[in-house]
């Protein structure tokens, strides 16, 4: 991405202007109309008695490579606003987290493992990760009981036929407002999956901007939370011939609250783009809350996009055939819901990432 | 094996089934026959236990217990099965793990170890070698863009491999063609013996060309109202149920 603020000048830049008016005028920790957050309930301070679980990394270490001492000092820079479509609706996450928190960057081609770690918890800075190399690269990021009320952002800016898969393992958080932006050059590919669990208030933004002949594929799964626990999608294409799939899933339980928006934007001159958009919620009692609203804005003639949102029970016809082979409805369930999420782990490339994530979501899954 | 005595079911208080009377021993193969809507579906969902069912009145006593006691997976487990007429789809259960689920669920309620996977692999190859079920069916996920006669096959290979004492088949016949009627009936035939017991409901005698039943029953209106051997069969096929029912 193009580098464009030095954060000290931004009392005497203009875009310190623009800043301030999103401040003043799109803060939804003051007002809850904010369309974009209406549902994430920011203003309200969302707490549960759960006790929430501490996840070991050292398991995750014995198939990874901790990469914190690739962390530069602070950089001087912020996203560049002009590369995005969006109307009046920039994103509050993004614009608060880059005034109050320093960025720092780490570059991926410098090391050569192909698993790494970070666990951004232990961070309070802004990250940008940047990727140039065509070499196969996962990258786990772990977010495990944050507590903390200001956005964080993360950047990956992935460079001209390269490829990055990241996983997201948003797991056991008391409060956590991240924002994750990702800019693709000709030819890119990111695939980006987001395992979310056992949070009590939380809200992930993932805002893509894709570029000529570009991929992006984005996994989200949403389990056994407590409270409000919110993402918000925005996907642009500004260059033809680029792709785009987004799946999301939740399933809701025990009276928490599970929202997801999201949008595809096709600017007029990406011609041949191809939009696929699934949210797909599984309500399991009345107490609990699903809202899915999808939303597409294409200004091109030749594109193909789709998008399609449910919100469904368990299928009382199929525990009943489960039943009638002798399984319990306890264990039909389970079976269930397992089958109803494993489209997204099944999205996993690396073997031994897709067993791990395997094995937390079943210890997960209540 | 199965006792039905003056059998009453209503659905959404509709009368369905209306004093039921059948007695099935141990090592028989009876024939249900009867028209749409005489209540040949809604029995077999009683007897394995289906919700939304209203038993108004009867008794059912299956292996000296009170069927009507058990839940639907104690039924199961008890070694009721039933071959559904229209087999659930379950999109992301792979086949082979709902069989192995289904095999060690009523090992664990029979108080036995589970199977162990190698042992369960020859068990599910052998099974569905007889029924020319391929391996990669076995990999798909179950029921799901299976064709008609595919989920039928399916049908009987979970019956094989959970071996039931009493089997009932709904309607296994319809949507299968020749070959495969064939190949499901065979299936259905090596299983008989003298332990075991079979109900088949069906609306054509075809299906009894090849698996030969002991009893046949005419079902009308919720109660059967004429019993008789093979030839009974025969003489429906021949004269029609109208004819049939009305004579008795």
């Amino acid at each position: 991405m193009e580098l464009v603020l030095n954060l000290d000048k931004i009392q005497s830049d203009n875009i310190s202007q623009y800043a301030q008016t999103i401040l003043d005028n799109q803060n939804p920790y003051k007002n809850f109309k904010i369309e974009n957050y209406k549902y994430a309930q920011l203003h309200k301070d969302i707490t549960s008695k759960n006790q929430l679980k501490e996840i070991d990394s050292s398991e995750l270490l014995k198939i990874s490579k901790n990469i914190s001492s690739l962390i530069s000092n602070p950089v001087d820079l912020v996203s560049d606003l002009n590369i995005w479509k969006f109307n009046n609706d920039d994103s509050f996450f993004r614009v608060s987290s880059l005034l109050k928190r320093e960025t720092r960057s780490i570059n991926l081609d410098r090391i050569e493992d192909k698993n790494l770690f970070l666990d951004i918890s232990q961070i309070n800075e802004n990250i940008c990760f940047s990727k140039s190399s065509t070499n196969e690269t996962n990258l786990i990021i772990l977010n495990n009981q944050s507590n903390d009320e200001y956005p964080k952002s993360f950047f990956f800016d992935i460079n001209k036929n390269s490829k990055l898969n990241v996983i997201h393992f948003n797991i056991s958080n008391y409060k956590s407002f991240l924002y994750f932006e990702s800019n693709l050059q000709d030819n890119a590919y990111l695939n980006f999956v987001s395992f979310q669990s056992d949070n009590i208030h939380t809200r992930n933004e993932f805002y893509a901007s894709l570029n000529q002949e570009c991929n992006f594929d984005l996994f989200g799964l949403n389990i056994n939370n407590h409270g409000v626990n919110d993402n918000y999608s925005f996907i642009q294409h500004i260059k033809p011939s680029s792709s785009s799939r987004e799946i999301f899933k939740s399933i809701v339980e025990k009276g928490a609250t599970t929202n997801f928006q999201g949008k595809i934007y096709v600017d007029s001159i990406a011609q041949k783009t191809d939009g696929y958009q699934m949210s797909r919620s599984l309500l399991l009692d009345d107490i609990s809350r699903a809202n899915n609203k999808p939303e597409l804005e294409i200004y091109a003639d030749d594109v193909k996009c789709s998008h399609g949102s449910t919100v469904s029970k368990l299928d009382d016809e199929q525990i009943y055939y489960f039943n009638s082979r002798g399984i319990d409805t306890e264990i039909a369930k389970k079976i269930l819901k397992k089958a109803f999420i494993v489209e997204i782990i099944e999205s996993i490339q690396d073997d031994q990432l897709k067993e791990y994530s395997n094995l937390l979501i079943e210890s997960l899954l209540s | 094996m199965l006792e039905i005595k003056d059998l009453h079911v209503s659905i959404e208080d509709k009368k369905i089934i209306k004093g039921l009377n059948l007695s099935i021993n141990k090592g028989e193969v009876h024939a249900l026959m009867g028209p749409n809507g005489s209540g040949k579906s809604t029995l077999s969902y009683v007897l394995s236990g289906k919700d939304k069912y209203e038993i108004e009145d009867g008794k059912i006593e299956y292996n000296g217990k009170n069927l009507l006691d058990l839940d639907v997976d104690e039924r199961a487990n008890e070694g009721l099965f039933l071959a559904f007429q229209y087999p659930m789809e379950i999109p992301g259960v792979q086949t082979s793990f709902f069989l192995k689920t289904a095999i060690n669920s009523k090992r664990k309620y029979l108080g036995q170890s589970e199977m162990d996977a190698l042992e369960f692999a020859k068990l599910m190859k052998s099974k569905a070698e007889e029924l020319n079920i391929s391996t990669d069916m076995l990999k798909r996920d179950l029921n799901v863009n299976y064709s008609g006669g595919e989920k039928k096959k399916q049908e009987i290979l979970q019956m094989s491999m959970l071996s039931p004492k009493m089997a009932i088949l709904d309607e296994t016949d319809s949507g299968l063609d020749i070959d495969a009627l064939r190949i499901v009936s065979e299936g259905v035939n090596k299983l008989r013996n003298k332990e075991n017991s079979f109900l088949v409901i069906t609306h054509y005698q075809r299906l009894l060309n090849y698996i030969k039943p002991d009893f046949v029953h005419i079902i009308a209106d919720g109660k059967i109202v004429k019993s008789g051997d093979y030839s009974l069969a025969l003489e429906l096929e021949e004269k029609g149920y109208e004819e049939i029912s009305q004579s008795a």
